[in-house]
This record gives C-alpha cells, sequence and structure tokens, in this order.
C-alpha cells in the first residue's frame, strides 16, 4: 500500500544509507552481545548471576541505539518541503509510518533478545504485549522526531544524554504488562499508554506544522 | 492572464533586531521576469527566501498581499538529498508524477544522465546545481527563483541554462534571478529590483 510512496520511500532509503543506520547496527550490537557472554564465561550456559547488571547495560544499550539518530534542520526541512512542494502534514504522517517500519522490528528484536537472555517469558496476553510494543514504537518515533529537530544545533552526545531518559520512562509501561499484571491492571496500563500517545502525537503534529 | 502574486509597498525584513531590507515597495507579476541585483549583504538572498515563502527572519510592520502560486527556489545552500540518488531525488521532488521519459529528456537537457544513479554526496558542486536545475526545470513552476544563477556552472552549464530560461519565457512563465550584477540571460525585457540604491 505505501510501498511505492516517494516519502516513505526517500525516508528508508535514507535510513538504510545512513552510516548510523538502525538497520546496521541493531543487529550488529545484537550480536555482540550475542557473542560477549560467551566470551567472557568461555561456555555456553549463563548463570543469572551474570545477568543482574548485564540486564540494565542491556536496557541501556538499546535505548542508546534508538538514541542515535540523524539530526534534522528545521529550515532544511521547511526548504526541501517547499522545494518539492510538499505540504507539512503530508510529511508528519509518511514520517511517521516510515519511522514506525525502521523502529518497530527494532523494539521487537530487543524484546526478543531480552527475553532470551534474562530467561524472563512474557506472562502475558500476546495481543496486549504487542500493542503495548505499538505503542511504545509510535511514542519513540515521535521523541525522535522531536529531538532530531531541535537538537541539530548540537552533536549526538547531547541528543543521547537527553533521550535516554524519556526512552527509559516510556519503557517502564512495558514492563508491568510483560511481567503478567493482572487483566484489569493490564487494560488500565494500555489505556495510560494511549493517552500517552495521543498526547505526545499531537504535541509532535502541532510541533512540525507550526509556523 | 497575468496574477500580481506578492504586493507589499512597504517591505521591511530583517533577523532578530536588525534591519537588511528596509521600506521596499515590491510588487512582482507571473507573467514577468525579475532580478534582483545588490552587493555583499544588500538583502539580495533574503529578498528571494521571502518571495519563494523560505524566510525566517522578521518582518517588521510590512503590509504584505500574497496570491497562491507555485514558486520554487534554488537558493545557494543545496537543498537536495544527499543520500539519494539523482534520479531517486528526480522521483521524490516531483513525487513520481512525472514518467520516467521526462525525467530522462530532463537529465540529457543538464548532461547529466550518466550519473543518474550515483548518490548526490559524491557529485561536485557544479554537478548538484545542474542537477536542482534539471529537477526545477522537470517541476516547471509558475515561478522559479535562482539565487546567483551563474555560481559553480561552467560554461556549458550557463549556456544550458540560458535556453532553459529562454523556455520558460516563451512558455509564459516568470524568473526571478538574484546576483551582484546584471545578467544577460532573460530573452524579453525584464523588470530590475535594484537593491544598491
Amino acid at each position: 500500500m505505501f510501498s511505492n510512496n516517494y516519502l516513505i520511500k526517500k525516508e528508508i532509503l535514507v535510513e538504510y544509507r545512513n552510516n548510523t543506520s538502525l538497520f546496521l547496527i541493531t543487529p550488529t550490537m545484537a550480536v555482540l552481545i550475542l557473542i560477549f557472554p560467551i566470551l567472557s564465561e568461555n561456555r555456553f550456559v549463563v548463570d543469572n548471576d551474570f545477568f543482574i547488571i548485564n540486564q540494565l547495560l542491556f536496557l541501556i544499550v538499546f535505548t542508546t541505539l534508538f538514541s542515535i539518530r540523524s539530526p534534522l534542520n528545521q529550515n532544511k526541512l521547511l526548504r526541501e518541503l517547499n522545494f518539492g512542494n510538499i505540504r507539512r502534514k503530508d510529511f508528519f504522517i509518511y514520517k511517521t509510518i516510515s519511522e514506525f517500519i525502521i523502529f518497530f522490528p527494532q523494539a521487537l528484536i530487543l524484546l526478543a533478545l531480552f527475553s532470551v537472555f534474562t530467561n524472563t517469558g512474557i506472562q502475558n496476553n500476546m495481543l496486549y504485549f504487542l500493542i503495548s510494543i505499538v505503542f511504545f514504537s509510535i511514542n519513540a518515533l515521535m521523541v525522535n522526531i522531536i529531538f532530531q529537530m531541535f537538537t541539530s544545533f548540537s552533536n549526538r552526545f547531547v541528543q543521547f544524554i537527553l533521550m535516554v531518559p524519556v526512552f527509559m520512562s516510556l519503557s517502564f509501561f512495558v514492563a508491568p504488562i510483560w511481567l503478567g499484571i493482572n487483566p484489569n491492571l493490564t487494560n488500565i496500563y494500555l489505556l495510560m499508554y494511549l493517552g500517552v500517545t495521543l498526547v505526545i502525537f499531537s504535541y509532535t503534529n502541532w510541533f512540525l506544522e507550526r509556523d | 492572464m497575468s496574477i500580481n502574486y506578492l504586493s507589499a509597498p512597504n517591505l521591511t525584513l530583517g533577523y532578530e533586531n536588525s534591519i537588511v531590507i528596509d521600506d521596499l515597495e515590491l510588487s512582482l507579476d507571473d507573467s514577468k521576469d525579475y532580478q534582483i541585483i545588490g552587493g555583499n549583504g544588500a538583502g539580495k538572498s533574503t529578498l528571494l527566501n521571502f518571495i519563494s515563502n523560505n524566510f525566517h527572519g522578521n518582518i517588521f510592520d510590512s503590509t504584505v498581499e500574497l496570491k497562491k502560486v507555485r514558486i520554487l527556489e534554488i537558493s545557494s545552500d543545496f537543498t537536495l538529498i544527499e543520500n539519494l540518488s539523482l534520479l531517486e531525488n528526480c522521483m521524490y521532488f516531483t513525487k513520481n508524477t512525472i514518467s520516467e521519459k521526462d525525467v530522462y529528456k530532463a537529465l540529457d537537457e543538464y548532461e547529466i544522465t550518466p550519473f543518474k544513479n550515483d548518490l548526490l554526496h559524491k557529485f561536485s558542486s557544479g554537478m548538484i546545481k545542474r542537477s536542482e536545475l534539471a529537477i526545477a526545470m522537470l517541476i516547471n513552476p509558475d515561478v522559479l527563483c535562482i539565487d546567483e544563477p551563474l555560481n559553480y556552472l561552467d560554461k556549458k552549464g550557463s549556456e544550458i541554462l540560458a535556453e532553459s530560461l529562454k523556455k520558460r519565457s516563451n512558455d509564459g512563465r516568470s524568473t526571478i534571478l538574484s546576483s551582484q550584477e546584471p545578467l544577460n540571460l532573460f530573452i524579453r525585457k525584464c523588470e530590475t529590483i535594484d537593491l544598491n540604491v
């Protein structure tokens, strides 16, 4: 449906050819994380103790990955949109879709690896869990779009410092659903997450479309 | 029928508290060609950005009347996307609405067809300028603004540009050029906006 859309195609191609592309970094880091404990412990089965610190490190490493994005210069972007006669609304919609296509699989890879390495299976209905990941991805990419714009003045380190706490707090919503709280509480959590998503979505929309 | 798409009897533009263009009387018609001339810092790029809706400074106490026409600007900073190939840039900026045959025709005109699959970050400044001009001619806007049109272009490139501007004039399209000195690129009589005075 969207494969022939000029905006989605452009965003994905640019991401694919970016030196710090998530398409490149996530699999590389995943392999490193897979190999590291095996090399350090010199065995294939790892004690639970080993992962007490690693669980946190693991989360931080992947949060960092999501934070490494090319800055968007707002003036340059507006010039580009004017050149192509592209409406800001269209840009926002298709930018969101293309970022979702980039983010969602990365989030799934992260969680699958996390699940395997920390030996914590999902203690909840898979559908609820997937919905929470969809919310996580939408929020993460919205935050990313905003940060990509107003951190264009600075380097990626500053971007990373600012974004990691935001990403960590977004991921805290996923944790209880993963760990298996009762169905009523799950619904409340999902509703809260939906509310947060709507607020962030509206704010980003306004941020991009304002004069 | 011509349209007076921009009318400002007392245009004052600037950045923060400093004024760059002071009380300029401006009236632009989409059937005429214009050239903006002025020295360094006279406000040529500021005015061109304002006309093409790419201005990010302050408009001080000016009355501006606008009518909607398609205006495209080729500025001194390149707009094309470096991580896309020339052909992908063509498709992106024309929103996939122009046939490949027409795209190749425009690229042929600017003699850049052999580089159609190369990424733009490998291009020289002159090649990027030719690419932007080719895409602009493909889009064929009502008004085309070019800042320092001959910058980066070699002799052949300048000749191709002059030929393209001739075609635009024959089609009744408007072009606005900005430069330090008057340029002889138009075939029909153009109006001059002199920012030196």
